[in-house]
């Protein structure tokens, strides 16, 4: 069963666009039937204001029974919206007709001429409000379809960069368990702990938005299984308190730099060398670096290296659009990427 | 029994396969080197018949190491390991090359070990043909040592030897220019028949009074000639 695609009437856009459609319908109905009043503009105004009464009261009803109605089916939840707003119509119509009927003022004035009854009143009010709520139900169910569909083209677009593991680092690191398990099976236990969520990180497509706090743990247990083949040779220095940690970071966006700045850097360096990851956060933008010494020879770089940097980049603007920034080159003998980004911090929520 | 040579990176990596080769006893495990020098270094002590040899390595890769002990009087068997090269796994495959993959299960260790072979001048031209030099052995009195590719200045062709100038001095090779030229690639120019420059260290060419062309090079006080046919060439691409 798929739920009415209804707007959330209780945030400030929806009433907006409510009043905008009464203000439309006002102008409308008055172009078409310019009432017998005090010209054009009173007659819209006096339109207006009935409009409103509906609109408003409308919107707060659809607002309290908001739960009620998600919780049908879109057919159901279309017919329980259009009844609310009948009923908003009749209610408000009714009010109007007996507040105009008191003493103070002449109906047949301000109701239009010739006089209408109370009852073809009410029918034509009735038939308007159905019209114009059967049409803007239209119009934000096929508004809401559109962006539901960019979100989830954004979202595949999105999975798709997600960096996968190589497969060199996989086969490395069982060759890494296999020999562990013989010499110290405490440590191969670990490693096989380690590579698990990993894995768990690089396939689990539901979380493709985490926090900085986790990335920067699939960062270290990608690290401590490298430190294990590598051993002193690969040297990582960390600068990442001060960072926020609850700000939200596209999953794995930092460990493809790290593997990076190993396969090409440290790995290739004889003596082995640094690896420095420093953050800082400032005027709502985080930034973090990576940095690595470059080897001597076959400088420049990888083709893969560029692969990795296009995906961070894709996602990062996917995410925050021209606000992101990703720059990667050589500054000495070192191998620099920095990503920027604006600090978003993640809904806090127990979901695990 | 063959003696074996076990050349590794990582410390684990080495110690599982010697761990599996001693438990097989097919061979005498006398070795381990993590690298390339080490590994030439160890081949003139100890002797092996047989090298175990990680592909990817830093420094000079395993394939480029293999291609320099092809050129020795008496080369070692070489049985190559790769965790995931599919460039280098194509081409052993093609070539009939022996080869295993990581983590190595025992029995095709035994079945490589049974079947390993001292590869072809053919075989090793293919194997190792993707991969561009990064070094040059040089053999002197303090033995062999690597030399790398971006410390050479330029390489002259002598009668039978060709002399190599780099930042540490000069160094005699037996490898002819023109297979010089090939394997460095273009990062080395040909500025006459029997001179070889790396580009690094071209600073300029000029003309001298009696109309013959020179080049200068970074760390060496004499210019080079340049032919008269090769100087526009060089003039424009520098």
């Amino acid at each position: 069963m798929k739920p009415l695609l209804l707007p959330d009437f209780c945030a400030p856009r929806a009433v907006l666009l409510v009043l905008v459609i009464i203000t439309l319908t006002a102008l409308l109905l008055t172009l078409a039937a310019p009432g017998p009043g005090p010209g054009f503009w009173g007659e819209l105004a006096r339109r207006q204001l009935f409009l409103i009464w509906v609109g408003l009261t409308g919107a707060a009803l659809l607002c309290a029974l908001r739960p009620y109605i998600a919780a049908r089916g879109a057919l159901t939840g279309a017919l329980l919206v259009l009844a609310v707003v009948l009923l908003v119509v009749a209610a408000v119509s009714e009010s109007a007709w007996w507040i105009l009927h008191s003493a103070l003022f002449n109906p047949s004035a301000l109701l239009g001429r010739p006089p209408v009854t109370h009852s073809l009143f009410l029918a034509r009010n009735l038939l308007i409000g159905a019209m114009v709520g059967a049409l803007a139900l239209r119009y934000a169910y096929v508004t809401q379809q559109w962006r539901l569909n960019v979100e989830a083209q954004a979202r595949a677009r999105s999975d798709a960069l997600q960096a996968r593991i190589r497969p060199h680092f996989l086969y490395n690191s069982m060759n890494t368990i296999a020999a562990l398990t013989r010499s110290d099976p405490a440590r191969a236990e670990e490693a096989v702990l380690d590579l698990t969520e990993l894995f768990r990180a690089n396939l689990d497509e539901r979380r493709n938005l985490i926090t900085l706090q986790e990335e920067l743990e699939n960062a270290r247990t990608y690290l401590r299984i490298e430190q294990l083949r590598m051993g002193e040779r690969l040297r990582v220095h960390w600068d990442v308190a001060a960072l926020p940690m609850q700000a939200q970071i596209p999953a794995l966006t930092l460990q493809p730099l790290l593997e990076n700045a190993i396969l090409h850097g440290v790995s290739k360096l004889p003596g082995g060398g640094e690896v420095h990851v420093d953050g800082n956060a400032a005027d709502g933008a985080l930034v973090l670096k990576v940095r690595n010494r470059m080897p001597l020879e076959g400088g420049g770089t990888h083709a893969g290296h560029g692969i990795a940097l296009e995906n961070i980049r894709e996602r990062l603007s996917l995410l925050h659009g021209g606000r992101s920034s990703v720059t990667a080159g050589r500054e000495g003998d070192e191998f620099v990427v920095q990503l920027r980004f604006p600090v978003v911090e993640a809904p806090r929520t127990n979901a695990g | 029994m063959l003696k074996a040579l076990i050349v590794d990176d990582e410390p684990l990596a080495r110690a599982r396969l010697g761990a599996l080769l001693r438990e097989l006893n097919q061979v005498e495990v006398v070795g381990e080197a993590a690298d390339a020098s080490q590994t030439l270094a160890l081949l003139e002590q100890l002797g092996p018949d047989i090298l175990y040899l990680d592909v990817r390595m830093p420094g000079m890769s395993g394939l480029e190491l293999a291609r320099h002990l092809a050129r020795l009087p008496d080369p070692p068997a070489i049985v190559f390991i790769t965790a995931h090269d599919e460039h280098a796994m194509q081409a052993f495959e093609a070539e009939a090359v022996g080869y295993l993959l990581k983590p190595v299960r025992k029995e095709k260790l035994a079945a490589a070990t049974e079947r390993a072979q001292r590869l072809s001048a053919r075989q090793l031209a293919v194997v190792a043909a993707p991969e561009p030099r990064t070094h040059l052995p040089v053999r002197n009195r303090t033995g062999l040592r690597l030399l790398r590719v971006t410390d050479i200045i330029c390489l002259l062709a002598e009668q039978k030897y060709t002399t190599v100038r780099h930042t540490g001095g000069e160094d005699l090779v037996e490898d002819s220019l023109r297979q010089l030229e090939t394997e460095l690639g273009a990062h080395f120019l040909r500025v006459h028949r029997g001179a070889l420059v790396n580009r690094a260290f071209l600073e300029a060419i000029e003309r001298s009074d009696d109309g013959s062309y020179f080049a200068r090079l970074r760390g060496i006080a004499e210019p080079l000639p340049v032919s008269r046919r090769l100087a526009g060439e060089l003039k424009a691409r520098l």
